[in-house]
C-alpha cells in the first residue's frame, strides 16, 4: 500500500485507514504515525527507486561500524511455528460408506480424523429409478410394443447409467430386442415413470414428447448435413434477401420522399416561391461543411425565408390566419420583423385581403432572407480575414491583398443581397420594395 | 485428509497398467509418469542355453510347465541377441492374447518395478474400447486369484485419455503403434458402437519407411550387432564391424531390431505436411539429416513427408476421416460436444505435423455450424501416456474409491460382476 502511494506520489494518509475495529469503536487509538520523523521530500528529478535506497525507515544514518545488537547478534532467531508436536499422519484402513461391500482400503490419514465418515462418501448420489411390480406392470405398464423383459432390461440399464440415454441405447442388448432409438427408450421410460407417479398419488407428471423429439433430432440432423454447396447457396440466399429488402427500403423512402415533394411543390405552387423544389430535402441535412467551403452558406441562403403553411386543405379558415408566422420562426426573428415592420410604417396585422396577404407574407419572407444574407456575408467575411490571417502567419512578410468586390461595404451589400433576391425571387411576382 | 477435500484427491495405493501393442506403462496412481513402460514383446528362449543373465529369468516357480524356458522382458534384456531367442507379443487387435506372456510381464511388473507384493495395490487397468467379455473377465479372474489384489478396475484407454485432459465428454483420436481409432467417450463412458478405427499407425509407417529404406539400398544393421564404425562422408558406403557372434540371431529378432532402427528414424525424420501432399510446397521444406546405426548418413527431403501422408492420404482410414465417421455415428445432440473437444492422444501422433494436418481434415468435415477444437498435450510424455495418466488421476480420487470391485465382491459374485461394475 506504502509503496503504491509512493509510486502515486501521494502523501501518506494522516489517518489511520478504515478498518473493521475504527468502525466498531473497539480498537484503541492507534498510535500516530512516525510523527517524529520528517518526510524529507524527494529531490526533482531522482528516481523513487533510487531516493527509497537512499534512506530508511526511520531516516537514521545507518551506522559506520557494525553494532552489536544484543540478544542473538546477527544470528537471526528461529521462527517459532506453533509449539505443539506436529500431528501425525497414518496409512490407515477405512471403509467407505457409499460401498455396499465394506470392502477396506488403506490411505494417508490423521488419527484424529479417524471418527469421521468417509468424506466423499456424500457425493455418492444416484438416480431414483422406479420399480415396480409383476402385478403393477400387469395392470397398468403392458405395452403393444415392450414385452416385460425388454421393459425390464431398460430400467436395468437406466439404473445402471443414470439416465444416460444415449449410452443406455448404446449398450441395449440388440442380441435379445430389436435395436431401439433414445427417443423410444426415452418414451417408454417416461411413460412407464409417468404412470407409477400417478398411481403413487403424485401430482406433477412430467410426459415426453417423443414424436417433438424425433422431429427436432431429424431437422438438427439435416442441418448439420449440409453440403458445403448448400451452406454457400445458403448463404448467398441470405445475402441477396437482405439486398432485396434494403432496395425495398430504398425505394419506399424515395417515394416518400417524392410524396414530400409533390405535396410541398403544391405549397410553391400556391405561393410564388418554388426555389425549394430545386433543393432536394436530402440536401438540406448537409454534411458538415468545411471552413472554406461557402456553398452551404448559400444554400442555407438559397432555403431561408418563411415557408407559410398551405391551408387549404384545412376546411374553412380565416384568411388572417395565413398570415400567420409559422411556428418554426424564432422568437429573434419575428422580433427582428416586428421592428422593420415598424421602420417602414406598416402595420403589424394589416387586414387581409387576398393581395395583403400575399404581399405581407413575401415581405416579410424577404426580411427574414435580408437578415439570414446578411449574417451569411458577415461569416464569409469572418472566414476571409481569418484565412488572411492564416496565410500571413504561415508565410510571413506577405500579406494578403484581397480584391476589393470581396471586401465587405455596404453598397456591395446592397447589389449583393439585390442579385441574390433576383436569383431566389421567382419570376411572375414584382421584386419586393 | 484434511487437506483431501480440496482437490478431491485420495490416494490409497493403487497401481495403474495400462497395457498397449507397444509397450505396457505401469506405476502408481497420483504420480505424473509411469514408473516404467516395458516393450510389449516377450523374448523366450529353450533353458538349456548358458544363462547369460540370472536376474533376468523371472520367478516362475509356481508355473511348472514353463520351466523349460526363460523369458526375457524389458528393453535391456531384448536388445542383446541371444541364442534361440524369439520375440512374441502378447497383444492382438488392442486385446491381451497371450495369457502365458502376459503373466509374465505382470510377473517381471510387480518385482523389478512396482517391487511390491500385489496384495497390497487395488490394480485399475486399461483395456480397449472393443475389448471382449470373455478377456475381461479373464483379466479379472488373473488379477484376483493369481495377483490376490485387493480391488480391480477396468476403464478404457479412451476414457482415460479424455479424463487426463480433464474431459469426460469428449471424441478421443488414438493414433498407437497398431492402429488409430476415433473413440466417443460421453460423460466417461465409451459409446461403443459409434467406435472406428483404422489400422494405420506408427507400425504401419514403420513398415512403409523400411520398404522405402531397403529400396534406396541402405543397411539396416541394428545398433546392438555393431561393434564399430567409421566416420563417412555423406551418401557414402558405410563402414563398420559387425560384432562376431557365435550364433544367428533368430528372424523375430531380427525385425523387432530393425523395427526399432526404422522407428527411430521414423520419429526423428517424418513429418506430416500441412495440406494434402505436394511435391512442389514440400521440396521447398527444408531436409532432415539422419544418420543410421551403420554409421551412413544422408540428407531426407521429400520423402519425410510421402511417408507421413500415409497416415492421412487414404480416402476411408485417414485420420480426420474418421474421426468425422465416429462423431458421425453419435446422436446429433451430441456431436456439438464432441467436436469441441477432440482429445489426440497415443505415441503415433508426435509425428510433426501429425494435429495440424488432423485438425485441419477435421474441420473440412465438420459442419461449420459446430466449433471445432483439438486438445493435445504438449509434452511427449502426457502424449504417449495419456491413458495411464488418466488412470493415474482416476484411481487417486476420492469418490473413485467406490467403483472398485473388490475382492469381497469377486468372491460373492464372480468373475462375471466386472462387466457391470466396470461398463
Amino acid at each position: 500500500m506504502a509503496d503504491v502511494r509512493d509510486i502515486m506520489e501521494l502523501d501518506r494518509p494522516g489517518t489511520p485507514e478504515i478498518t473493521r475495529e475504527t468502525i466498531l469503536g473497539t480498537d484503541k487509538p492507534k498510535k500516530k504515525f512516525t510523527p517524529g520523523t520528517k518526510i524529507s521530500k524527494r529531490p526533482e528529478g531522482m528516481h523513487r527507486e533510487v531516493f527509497a535506497l537512499l534512506y530508511n525507515d526511520n531516516k537514521d544514518v545507518p551506522p559506520l561500524f557494525p553494532s552489536d545488537t544484543g540478544g542473538n547478534g546477527y544470528k537471526q532467531t528461529k521462527i517459532k511455528l506453533g509449539m505443539r508436536r506436529p500431528r501425525k499422519w497414518e496409512w490407515m484402513a477405512f471403509t467407505n460408506p457409499a460401498r455396499s461391500d465394506n470392502a477396506t482400503f488403506y490411505h494417508w490419514r490423521r488419527p484424529s480424523d479417524d471418527a469421521k465418515e468417509y468424506p466423499f462418501a456424500k457425493f455418492n448420489k444416484k438416480v431414483d429409478v422406479p420399480t415396480y411390480t409383476d402385478v403393477e406392470y400387469q395392470q397398468h405398464l403392458t405395452s403393444d410394443t415392450w414385452t416385460k423383459e425388454e421393459t425390464d432390461h431398460l430400467m436395468d440399464l437406466a439404473q445402471q447409467f443414470d439416465l444416460r440415454f444415449i449410452i443406455i441405447a448404446d449398450r441395449y442388448d440388440t442380441q435379445k430386442f430389436s435395436k431401439r432409438s433414445v427417443e423410444d427408450l426415452k418414451e417408454r421410460y417416461y411413460k412407464i415413470n409417468g404412470i407409477l407417479a400417478k398411481l403413487n398419488g403424485e401430482k406433477k407428471i412430467y410426459t415426453y414428447d417423443a414424436d417433438h423429439e424425433r422431429r427436432r433430432k431429424e431437422q438438427l440432423k439435416k442441418l448439420y448435413d449440409r453440403t458445403p454447396e448448400q451452406i454457400e447457396e445458403e448463404q448467398f440466399l441470405i445475402s441477396e434477401l437482405k439486398k432485396i429488402e434494403a432496395r425495398k427500403k430504398e425505394r419506399e423512402r424515395k417515394t416518400q420522399d417524392l410524396q414530400k415533394l409533390i405535396s410541398q411543390a403544391d405549397i410553391q405552387n400556391d405561393t410564388p416561391r418554388k426555389t425549394d423544389k430545386k433543393i432536394p430535402k436530402k440536401k438540406l441535412s448537409n454534411p458538415r461543411p468545411s471552413r472554406v467551403d461557402t456553398s452551404y452558406i448559400l444554400q442555407a441562403v438559397e432555403t431561408a425565408g418563411i415557408k407559410f403553411p398551405d391551408y387549404k386543405n384545412s376546411g374553412v379558415s380565416l384568411r388572417s390566419q395565413r398570415m400567420k408566422l409559422p411556428a418554426n420562426i424564432g422568437q429573434k426573428k419575428s422580433k427582428a420583423i416586428e421592428q422593420s415592420l415598424q421602420e417602414m410604417g406598416l402595420e403589424l396585422n394589416p387586414t387581409a385581403t387576398e393581395d395583403i396577404c400575399q404581399h405581407f407574407n413575401e415581405l416579410r419572407s424577404d426580411m427574414v432572407l435580408l437578415m439570414e444574407i446578411k449574417s451569411a456575408l458577415e461569416t464569409c467575411e469572418y472566414d476571409l480575414q481569418s484565412l488572411r490571417h492564416q496565410y500571413e502567419a504561415l508565410a510571413p512578410g506577405k500579406t494578403l491583398i484581397i480584391p476589393a468586390q470581396l471586401t465587405n461595404s455596404e453598397q456591395e451589400n446592397k447589389i449583393n443581397t439585390g442579385e441574390i433576391i433576383d436569383v431566389v425571387g421567382s419570376p411572375g411576382t414584382p421584386l419586393n420594395t | 485428509m484434511s487437506g483431501g477435500m480440496l482437490y478431491g484427491g485420495d490416494e490409497i495405493g493403487a497401481l495403474v497398467f495400462d497395457p498397449g501393442h507397444h509397450s505396457l506403462r505401469v506405476g502408481y496412481a497420483q504420480e505424473d509418469t509411469p514408473k516404467a513402460e516395458i516393450p510389449a514383446v516377450v523374448g523366450v528362449a529353450p533353458d538349456e542355453a548358458i544363462k547369460l543373465e540370472a536376474e533376468s529369468k523371472p520367478d516362475d516357480s509356481n508355473v511348472s510347465s514353463q520351466s523349460q524356458h526363460k523369458y526375457y522382458i524389458d528393453t535391456t534384456f531384448l536388445h542383446t541377441p541371444r541364442v534361440n531367442m524369439e520375440l512374441h507379443s502378447y497383444m492382438k487387435d488392442g486385446m491381451i492374447e497371450n495369457w502365458d506372456m502376459f503373466e509374465k510381464i505382470l510377473d517381471y511388473s510387480y518385482d523389478k518395478i512396482i517391487q511390491s507384493e500385489s496384495h497390497y495395490h487395488p490394480v485399475l487397468f486399461s483395456e480397449s474400447p472393443w475389448n471382449q467379455r470373455q478377456k475381461r473377465e479373464r483379466l479379472t479372474e488373473l488379477m484376483f486369484e493369481k495377483y490376490k489384489v485387493p480391488a480391480f478396475f477396468l476403464v478404457k484407454n479412451a476414457v482415460l485419455a479424455a479424463f487426463a485432459t480433464g474431459r469426460a465428454t469428449a471424441l478421443v483420436i488414438d493414433s498407437g503403434a497398431t492402429h488409430t481409432s476415433a473413440v466417443p467417450v460421453l460423460d466417461g463412458y465409451v459409446i461403443s458402437n459409434a467406435v472406428v478405427k483404422s489400422p494405420l499407425g506408427g507400425d504401419y509407417l514403420i513398415l512403409r519407411a523400411r520398404e522405402m529404406l531397403e529400396q534406396m539400398g541402405i543397411d539396416l544393421t541394428p545398433a546392438a550387432l555393431i561393434a564399430s564404425k567409421d566416420v563417412v562422408r555423406d551418401k557414402d558406403k558405410p563402414r563398420f564391424v559387425k560384432k562376431k557372434l557365435s550364433f544367428q540371431p533368430s528372424n523375430s529378432w531380427m525385425t523387432y531390431m530393425v523395427k526399432k532402427t526404422v522407428q527411430d528414424f521414423q520419429q526423428s525424420v517424418l513429418q506430416v505436411s500441412e495440406s494434402q501432399y505436394d511435391e512442389r510446397v514440400v521440396s521447398n521444406i527444408p531436409s532432415v539429416h539422419y544418420e543410421f546405426p551403420t554409421g551412413y548418413h544422408q540428407d531426407f527431403g521429400t520423402e519425410r513427408f510421402k511417408l507421413a501422408e500415409g497416415l492421412f492420404d487414404h480416402a476411408m482410414l485417414g485420420a480426420g476421416y474418421i474421426a468425422a465417421t465416429s462423431a458421425g455415428m453419435c446422436d446429433v445432440d451430441i456431436r456439438p460436444a464432441l467436436y469441441s473437444s477432440v482429445v489426440l492422444t497415443g505415441g503415433n501422433s508426435l509425428v510433426q505435423g501429425f494435429s495440424d494436418r488432423l485438425s485441419r481434415d477435421l474441420s473440412v468435415r465438420t459442419p461449420s455450424s459446430a466449433r471445432l477444437k483439438m486438445i493435445a498435450a504438449n509434452g511427449s510424455v502426457e502424449r504417449r501416456f495419456g491413458s495411464w495418466v488418466g488412470g493415474s488421476i482416476l484411481a487417486a480420487i476420492g469418490t473413485f474409491q467406490q467403483m472398485w470391485m473388490s475382492m469381497q465382491e469377486y468372491q460373492e459374485s464372480g468373475k462375471s460382476q466386472i462387466d457391470r461394475k466396470c461398463p
